[in-house]
């Protein structure tokens, strides 16, 4: 009985390794119990002051009973609590409520055969049913450093979209690492986008107004994929929206000392999930990693959003002056007062309110050309 | 030539961290002792409101399921010989509760959802992971036999 059982659970891992992965390599569940990489050499740069509702934010993750990423294996990394639920907790001791946003409904949708590639379609409840025209699409990617995080984690910003734009947006879940090493996150983003072309019409979007957006790990996604789409000649995006994206690998970018210690994100971060998502570090010279070294050229007009306390603000930095040289239209802001994370904490954070407000204005405006 | 050298120093970089830090047989007794208690606490919060007969059933579920599990690892925890204290919510999930606890009506439903997609994320993250490299057999095994019910509870998920 008890040799069934384990036959019966070994054969039904083995089964789901081999389902599990799209003609790549198996999914690696051990690597969630691998060492963190050794911490950088620590730095005296003191990181920027965050303005007081930040950091009123920030100061949630101590008492939520959050530990360094950075210290832990990813299994209990994706334990910690999040920025989001840092946010959550702010709101809710001021009064506010912390469900979901009625005036949009979600369905979670597969675009491929694994567990994790699906994706969560926001529709706004006002035009579901309707009839009426076509809505723009976006295609929004979720952070995380592709090791922690989920669609869960990254509502607020999609969820927001959808309801100012009047838009369909398709929040990308994909295969995380360390169970699935780069490239997976890039082929997936890139099927889902391919997807979205060929499904938005039946959930009431026009693919003539799709723009790509993501946060962190995602804004990185919204480019390489804006990258992929136009190598591919897939119908190109109206706009990308990339906030605070991983586009440089150069360890020794200005935001990586100034902003070394900050929260919620790091400078050891960045070396903690580049461990876990790289093959080899070999891998951090690909273009679609190291954005800046990319072919940038005739890529959509493009908006990117920075925090002033954020390792990854010379990322944004540096990517708007490689795409200028490239000839892209690229408008690039650096909000100050506020850490990385801050664009989904606009109920709480003025510097977020302006963020969001300012990039749907410029969403606004790629849809009405 | 620089190059190369390069590339060799960072593929000796890139291969150091490999060594296994899976949670300890006590960590993982309390970690997912702990899931449990929220899926089962939350789940009755749930309860005392929701008019929705689909919540009802999956939330009702939830309690059935989740003690399931814990007699499991409790069990294997003895066989183990591991010493379990009583499942304790952490900081984050108590504030969820207290988050559910804030809404009402169709609020709390939704919340609900939000949060158990999220929860059983992570749960399937712990068994998953302790699956692959637990050290105490009973519990790796215990571990092996929940992910195809965390799997199960997240599909449903999908489809709320």
């Amino acid at each position: 009985m008890k040799l069934t059982l384990a036959a019966s659970i070994s054969a039904f891992a083995m089964i789901g390794s081999m389902t599990g992965a799209t003609g790549a390599l198996a999914q690696d569940n051990a690597a969630l119990n691998q060492a963190p990489p050794p911490p950088p050499a620590p730095s005296s740069a003191v990181p920027g002051q965050p303005a007081a509702d930040m950091q009123a934010v920030l100061n949630q993750g101590p008492l939520l009973g959050y530990k360094p990423i950075e210290t832990l294996t990813p299994a209990k990394a994706r334990l910690q609590p999040s920025a989001a639920d840092m946010t959550k907790a702010q709101m809710r001791k001021g009064g506010m409520s912390t469900a979901p946003d009625p005036a949009v409904t979600t369905r979670d949708l597969p675009y491929g055969s694994d567990p994790w590639q699906y994706a969560r379609v926001y529709i706004p409840a006002a035009a579901a049913g309707t009839g009426g025209a076509a809505l723009p699409v976006i295609v929004y990617y979720h952070g995380g450093g592709w090791v922690i995080a989920d669609v869960n984690v990254y509502d607020a910003t999609p969820r927001f979209l959808s309801k100012q734009l009047n838009a369909i947006v398709v929040s990308v879940e994909y295969r995380h690492a360390p169970e699935f090493k780069f490239p997976a996150q890039h082929d997936d983003a890139a099927a889902a986008y391919r997807w979205v072309l060929q499904n938005a019409a039946s959930w009431g979007g026009d693919v003539r107004k799709l723009a790509l957006a993501g946060e962190s790990a995602g804004g990185n996604l919204a480019v390489a994929t804006a990258i992929y789409a136009r190598d591919n000649n897939l119908q190109a995006p109206v706009h990308i929206l990339s906030v605070y994206p991983i586009a440089n690998s150069d360890m020794n970018l200005p935001s990586r000392q100034d902003a070394a210690g900050a929260k919620p994100l790091n400078t050891a971060m960045l070396k903690w999930f580049g461990s876990y998502y790289t093959n080899s570090m070999a891998d951090m010279q690909d273009p679609r990693l190291n954005l800046v070294a990319a072919n940038l050229r005739g890529l959509p007009p493009t908006t990117i959003v920075n925090a002033q306390i954020d390792p990854l603000r010379s990322d944004g930095e540096t990517l708007a002056a490689a795409m200028r040289r490239a000839g892209d239209k690229v408008e690039q802001r650096t909000f100050p007062g506020v850490t990385h994370e801050f664009f989904g904490m606009g109920k709480v954070v003025r510097g977020a309110y302006d963020a969001n407000a300012y990039a749907v204005t410029r969403l606004k405006t790629a849809f009405a050309r | 030539m620089k190059t190369f050298s390069l590339l060799a120093a960072a593929a000796v970089l890139a291969a150091a961290p490999a060594a296994a830090q899976v949670m300890s047989p006590a960590e993982f007794v309390a970690t997912a002792g702990a899931s449990d208690l929220y899926e089962t606490q939350s789940s009755q919060v749930v309860l005392e409101t929701t008019q929705d007969p689909k919540i009802r059933d999956y939330a009702r579920m939830m309690i059935t399921d989740h003690a399931k599990s814990t007699a499991q690892v409790k069990a294997a925890a003895a066989r183990s010989r591991v010493r379990a204290a009583p499942p304790k919510l952490t900081p984050a999930q108590s504030e969820l509760i207290a988050e559910l606890r804030a809404e009402q009506g169709p609020a709390r439903d939704q919340a609900y959802i939000a949060q158990q997609r999220a929860s059983h994320n992570q749960a399937l993250t712990v068994h998953q992971s302790y699956a692959a490299g637990g050290t105490a057999p009973a519990l790796k095994a215990a571990a092996a036999g929940i992910v195809p019910v965390v799997q199960h509870h997240v599909e449903m998920l999908k489809a709320m």
